[in-house]
Order: structure tokens, then C-alpha cells, then sequence
């Protein structure tokens, strides 16, 4: 049978994940610090819309790109500014920050330009001196737009800054208990408002990628991915590393769907993924449980999927799954993250709580 | 997470507040249609026509503060509780397709039974549903606000599978289901074109949760939970129960807005995305009534007629409607930061009492 794991698939996986990894790598500053960034949907997409205006004006991808930055930014520091400052609820605003950002991106491109497709300078391709030139994969692995390598690397970026520099170590403590952060005499506000622009620039950064790697700008092109970068830290735990493995499992399991959309049947190497997934979940699950009974059922039914995936791998049944129920998968596996049935997960103990300090009156 | 549901859940700050918020994010709106070259005056006329100027435009401005209405007094109860639930766009649509379901098997033969039956139909869906992310809260100590905002996304996935596929009408060209017979759907009444029954839903929720929150005592054990948990559970208080039922509620309020989305304002059928952001805006009423019950009605009036003339003011004025959706956000972001500045005020007036005093 055809298998679809091919290079095509490899490059559209990391093409697809690139926005999402560029806004989780920026959202799980955020949230480690303590702050539910609902916002980053329209960050993301005030960073498509900006970076694509900056680029039609000045004709240049580079301008674009700090522009998405720029505009990512301003919507952190307004989100930051009216959670941290105002106290408001982070999800209300978080919500206003989508409402705002999704209105005005399409109200300017509708007043400018008039709603209709305009095509700007793209993004191009950046060759890895040397790896590009291996056969096959060189040409299309490691030549790719710079930002999908920069998306690669905000990881272990972000893995260095959180857990190997001082201000990492503020951000953590300001989102497990940020009293200890306020008493040791630095800003929680401040450590705060840092982490959510951050989360601003990153998102706009990935929305910068989302429209100059088209090369154009269609409303509301974000399309929930600033939500999938939130499910993508849950489904990580809040950890980077894993936090990366979701975005590329992600990515990979949209590349996946395209890819499966004309085939007949899901491929015998598709079942042995899932196979080999659920076996791989029920041995993470009884690492962390140790000895809870509890966790028997869930076991029990990963294994059960586990061998049926494996007998349908010889069989091969003709069953095509539905385009729009693949999508849920990303969020069905962060809902299973969360609820513990896939190891433990732990989310930052200040996460969404407004910070007030207990001053004696 | 009681913080941030108890400042929620705070009491009513007057009319003032929200008044303002409105007004300041109108003169907002105005000013950039006016910066980007439309015509101001011409949009915000237009606006209003477009809401209220013909039979058609009220209908469709009544009809749309249905679902608005209940949203808002299901995000009142959970909140109240002490939940903060943003999953209605999820349970509307739900609740939409099983009423939808329910409507189309002709359970019992086409008529006002089964319209009741769908309507009964769609509020156990909605609950159910948001019992979901209740019973990931409750068991496994899921987030509620994370498990809601991702179950939305696959009921919309969902949805928009059936209307694409199962659910998808006979020719299988166009994405909606087929059409339910005209007997079963909500019954038109006298006001224009399109009124439908279900604007009694209105008046009517918003009454009985009034009176259930207010003047009995499920409601008063529901605030008691969402003000101070440990103290109501002191107080013998089912603390865990009381919070999934109150979540439960807000999933069925949610259901029952999804089946006069579907069935009600002259629609016979579903197509995808038909919850099209009411879940999300009524929460936004929610907050601007103050999670006052009765102040949720003026505040749907509010943003329905934000919604309906919306479209008119692209078509009079030249001006996107994107601009209400500027509106609508604005007016959560000045309403939620009012609370801050009242607090600021509040907190000055009483140093300056206790100044005085010494």
C-alpha cells in the first residue's frame, strides 16, 4: 500500500506547524509566568494581517515581518496591560483581544483593499549550505523559509531561557506562587507583562508566517491555530520539549489528513502509527501511576486499541476518516493530556489568577 | 480560580458602568470608520435602520437576542457557582443538532409535540455536553475554562462533519441537512415576517432564573458555593454537586439557544458554524448586564442590534461590518477595565474616610 509518511509529508508537516510552533514557543512563557493567553488567536492573526500591509507597502518581506512582531506585540502589551494592570479576567479579555483583532484585520483589508486577493512578496526559501544538497530530501527538508528553522529552534531557545537564566526562574516562581517572586523584590507585573508581549511577538511572528509564506492575506486566515499553539502547551504539559512534540504531532497530523484526502483507505502503516501510539500512551501511563488502580480501564482501553490497530494494519479496511473530525484530533489528545489519562499533567499554580498583594490596612 | 470567578461574580456596580463602556466603544467605532474614509454618519444611521428600521430588521433583532439571552443567564448561573464556562458555542451546537435530529426523525408525526420534544431534546444535549467538561472537572480536576474552550472545537468539527456527511440533505451538493417539516418548527407570531415563538423564551428565562438565583434556595446555596467554596462546604453545603448542576444548567440554557437557532426566526435547517460567535457574545452580555439577570434583556437588545445592522451599514455606507465586531470587542475590554477603575475610585474614597476619621 502507498505510504504517505513521504518527504512531501515531512516538509508540509513542518510548513503547517511552523505558526504553531512560533506562538506555543511564545505562549508557554506566558503561561509558566501565569497568564492564560486566549488573545494569541488574534495576535496571530494581527501579525498575518500587519506583516502582509507592511510588505504590500514597502515591498519588502523583512519590514513585514518586524511589522507582525510589532503588531503581535501591541496586542500582548494590551492584553497584558488589562489583565495585570486592570485585573480583569484573562479569558474576557482574552476574547475581546480575538473580537478586536479578527474586526479590525478585516475591516482594514476590506477599507483598503477592498476585500479582494492581493499577492505580495513571499517569503523565500533559505538553503542549508551542504544539507540541502542531499538527494531527495535536501531540496525540500533544508531549503525552506527561515522562519521555519527559527520556529525549530525557539524551542531549545525557550528551554534555555526557562530553565537556565535568572529571569527564567522569575517567570517559573511568578506562575507557581507569585507572592515569592513579589517578596524577593521583583515585579510580578512586570515579570508578567514581559512573558505576554512575548507570547504577542511570537504569535505575530507565526502569523508573519502564515500570510508572507502565501503570499497574500484572506480574513480570519488564522483559522484557530492560536488555539491549537494553547492546546499544543497543554498537550506539552507546559514543558518545552514535549510542548514541541505536540506542535509537530500537530502539524504532522494535519499534513497527514491532506495528504489522506483522495486515498481509498487508511494506509496499513497509518494503523501500526496508532498501534504503536497506544502502546507507547499505556506505557507512559503506568510509568507515572505506578501502582494506582485507577488507571486500569484506561490502560485496559489503550491496549484494546492498541491490538485492533494492529489487526487492521493486516486487514485494511476501507474506511476513510473525515476530514473535519481529524481536526478534532489535536484537541482530543490535549483533552486526554489534561485529564491525566497520558501521564501527569501539572499547569502552573498561579496560571489565570490576578496577582493581588495582601497589604495590611 | 476563585479569584478571578469571585471578582466575576461581584454585584452590580450600577447602570453607569456599562453605559459608559458602550458609549466610549461607539465613539471608538465611529472615530475609526471615520480615520479610514467612510462615512460615520451614514453607517451609524444605516446601523440603526438595519436594527430597528423595518418589520424584517426588528424580527431579526428579536430573534437574535434569543440565543444572546441564554447564553448570558447560563454563563450568570455557572459563574454564580463559581464555573467559569466558555464552552456555549460547543453546547449550542449540540443542542442544535439533536433538536435538528429529533425534528427530522418525526418521532411523533410532525406537530407541536415534537417541536417540544426537540426543544426537551436539545436542553439534555447542551447539559450533557457541558457535562463533559463538568465530569472532567469534577474527577479528574480538568480546568473548566480549558476543557470547554476545546470542547467547542469539537463540536464544530463535529457538526460540520454531519452537515457534510450523515446529516447532509438528500442531493448531497449543498452543507446543510434537509428541511424540517413546518409543523414542527417554533411558530410564527404576529411581529413581521420571521417572529417566531421562542422570543418568549426572552422574557421567560430570564424571569425564572431570576427567581431561581434570587428568591429560592438551590440559588442561594449555588452563590454561597461560588463566593466562598470552603465556607459552604463548612456549611454542609454539597459544594462538588452544586457546581457540576450549576454547569449542567448553563449547558442546557446553551442547548435550548441551539434549538431556536435551528428551528426558530423562519429557519427550517442546520448548516455548519450556525452558533456563528452567539456563545461568545453572550457571555460579553453576561458581563456588561453585570450578571444581573434582569439586566441581561436590555443588554442582548443591545448587542442583537449590533449584529442585525451590521450587515446595512456595508451596504448603505460602503463601511465593513467588521466594524461591529471592533464594537463588540471594544465594549468587553472598557467594560472588564471599568471594574478596575470603580475599584480605584472606591478604594481612594475609603483611604479618604479613614484619613478624615484619624
Amino acid at each position: 500500500m502507498n505510504n504517505p509518511f513521504n518527504a512531501f509529508f515531512v516538509v508540509t508537516s513542518l510548513a503547517l506547524a511552523t505558526p504553531i510552533l512560533l506562538a506555543a514557543a511564545g505562549e508557554l512563557i506566558a503561561e509558566r509566568s501565569g497568564v492564560l493567553n486566549i488573545g494569541l488567536e488574534g495576535m496571530m492573526l494581527a501579525g498575518a494581517f500587519f506583516g502582509f500591509l507592511a510588505t504590500s507597502v514597502s515591498h519588502n518581506v523583512v519590514v513585514g515581518t518586524v511589522a507582525a512582531i510589532g503588531a503581535g506585540a501591541a496586542f500582548g502589551c494590551a492584553m497584558a496591560a488589562l489583565a495585570l494592570l486592570a485585573r480583569a479576567d484573562q479569558i474576557v479579555v482574552g476574547v475581546g483581544i480575538n473580537l478586536i483583532a479578527a474586526g479590525l484585520t478585516s475591516f482594514l483589508f476590506e477599507q483598503i483593499y477592498g476585500g479582494a486577493f492581493v499577492s505580495v512578496n513571499r517569503m523565500g526559501a533559505v538553503p542549508i549550505p551542504g544539507l540541502s544538497e542531499l538527494p531527495f530530501v535536501g531540496s525540500t527538508l533544508f531549503s525552506q523559509p527561515i522562519l521555519v528553522y527559527a520556529a525549530l529552534l525557539s524551542f531549545p531557545l525557550t528551554w534555555f531561557v526557562m530553565f537556565h537564566t535568572r529571569w527564567g526562574l522569575t517567570v517559573r516562581a511568578t506562575g507557581e506562587h507569585p507572592a515569592v517572586t513579589d517578596t524577593a523584590g521583583l515585579s510580578v507585573i512586570t515579570t508578567r507583562w514581559l512573558a505576554t508581549m512575548i507570547a504577542g511577538a511570537m504569535a505575530g511572528l507565526g502569523g508573519a508566517f502564515l500570510s508572507l509564506s502565501l503570499g497574500s492575506f484572506a480574513e480570519g486566515m488564522t483559522n484557530g491555530r492560536g488555539f491549537l499553539a494553547i492546546a499544543a502547551v497543554i498537550f506539552g504539559r507546559w514543558k518545552p520539549s514535549t510542548t514541541l512534540l505536540g506542535c509537530l504531532l500537530f502539524g504532522a497530523a494535519d499534513a497527514l489528513q491532506l495528504e489522506l484526502q483522495s486515498a481509498p483507505r487508511i494506509p496499513a502503516i497509518l494503523w501500526l502509527v496508532i498501534a504503536a501510539a497506544s502502546f507507547a500512551a499505556v506505557v507512559v501511563s503506568i510509568r507515572s501511576s505506578r501502582a494506582r488502580r485507577k488507571y486500569l480501564p484506561v490502560v485496559g482501553l489503550a491496549v484494546v486499541v492498541g491490538l485492533v490497530a494492529l489487526v487492521l494494519s493486516y486487514v485494511e479496511p476501507a474506511i476513510v476518516i473525515p476530514p473535519q473530525l481529524w481536526g478534532t484530533l489535536p484537541y482530543v489528545l490535549s483533552l486526554l493530556v489534561l485529564a491525566g489519562f497520558v501521564g501527569r499533567a501539572r499547569m502552573p499554580s498561579a496560571l489565570a489568577i490576578p496577582y493581588r498583594r495582601e497589604i495590611e490596612t | 480560580m476563585r479569584q478571578s470567578a469571585g471578582q466575576l461574580a461581584r454585584p452590580a456596580l450600577g447602570l453607569g458602568v456599562p453605559l459608559t463602556s458602550v458609549a466610549i466603544a461607539l465613539a471608538l467605532s465611529v472615530a475609526i470608520i471615520a480615520v479610514s474614509g467612510g462615512d460615520a454618519v451614514t453607517a451609524m444611521s444605516a446601523l440603526l435602520a438595519g436594527a430597528f428600521g423595518n418589520e424584517m430588521a426588528v424580527s431579526a433583532t428579536l430573534e437574535a437576542m434569543v440565543p444572546l439571552t441564554l447564553v448570558a443567564l447560563g454563563w450568570i448561573v455557572a459563574v454564580a457557582a463559581g464555573r467559569i464556562s466558555i464552552g456555549f458555542e460547543g453546547q449550542i451546537l449540540i443542542g442544535g443538532t439533536l433538536a435538528i435530529v429529533v425534528a427530522l426523525s418525526r418521532l411523533g408525526s410532525p406537530g407541536p409535540l415534537d417541536l417540544l420534544l426537540a426543544v426537551l431534546v436539545s436542553i439534555g444535549a447542551g447539559a450533557a455536553y457541558a457535562g463533559v467538561a463538568a465530569w472532567l472537572w469534577a474527577v479528574r480536576g480538568v480546568n473548566e475554562i480549558i476543557s470547554t474552550l476545546i470542547l467547542n472545537f469539537v463540536a464544530a468539527a463535529v457538526v460540520d462533519w454531519l452537515v457534510n456527511g450523515p446529516l447532509q440533505e438528500p442531493t448531497h451538493s449543498l452543507p446543510f441537512t434537509s428541511r424540517v417539516p413546518v409543523e414542527t418548527l417554533w411558530p410564527k407570531i404576529g411581529i413581521g415576517p420571521a417572529t417566531t415563538l421562542d422570543i418568549a423564551l426572552v422574557p421567560i428565562a430570564a424571569l425564572v432564573i431570576w427567581f431561581v438565583m434570587y428568591r429560592t434556595a438551590f440559588g442561594l446555596s449555588l452563590r454561597m458555593v461560588g463566593a466562598n467554596r470552603r465556607a459552604a462546604s463548612l456549611a454542609g453545603l454539597r459544594t462538588t454537586a452544586l457546581s457540576v448542576l450549576a454547569l449542567l444548567i448553563s449547558g442546557g440554557l446553551a442547548g435550548l439557544a441551539g434549538c431556536s437557532l435551528v428551528l426558530g426566526a423562519g429557519n427550517d435547517r442546520m448548516s455548519s458554524g450556525f452558533s456563528a460567535g452567539y456563545g461568545f457574545e453572550g457571555i460579553v452580555v453576561a458581563l456588561i448586564a453585570q450578571n444581573n439577570p434582569m439586566g441581561v434583556v436590555p443588554a442582548a437588545l443591545l448587542f442583537a442590534a449590533l449584529r442585525t445592522g451590521g450587515p446595512l451599514m456595508q451596504v448603505e455606507a460602503g463601511v465593513s461590518s467588521q466594524v461591529v465586531a471592533i464594537t463588540q470587542g471594544l465594549v468587553i475590554l472598557l467594560v472588564t477595565a471599568s471594574a478596575f477603575v470603580v475599584d480605584a475610585m472606591n478604594a481612594r474614597r475609603r483611604h479618604g474616610a479613614i484619613a478624615t476619621q484619624a
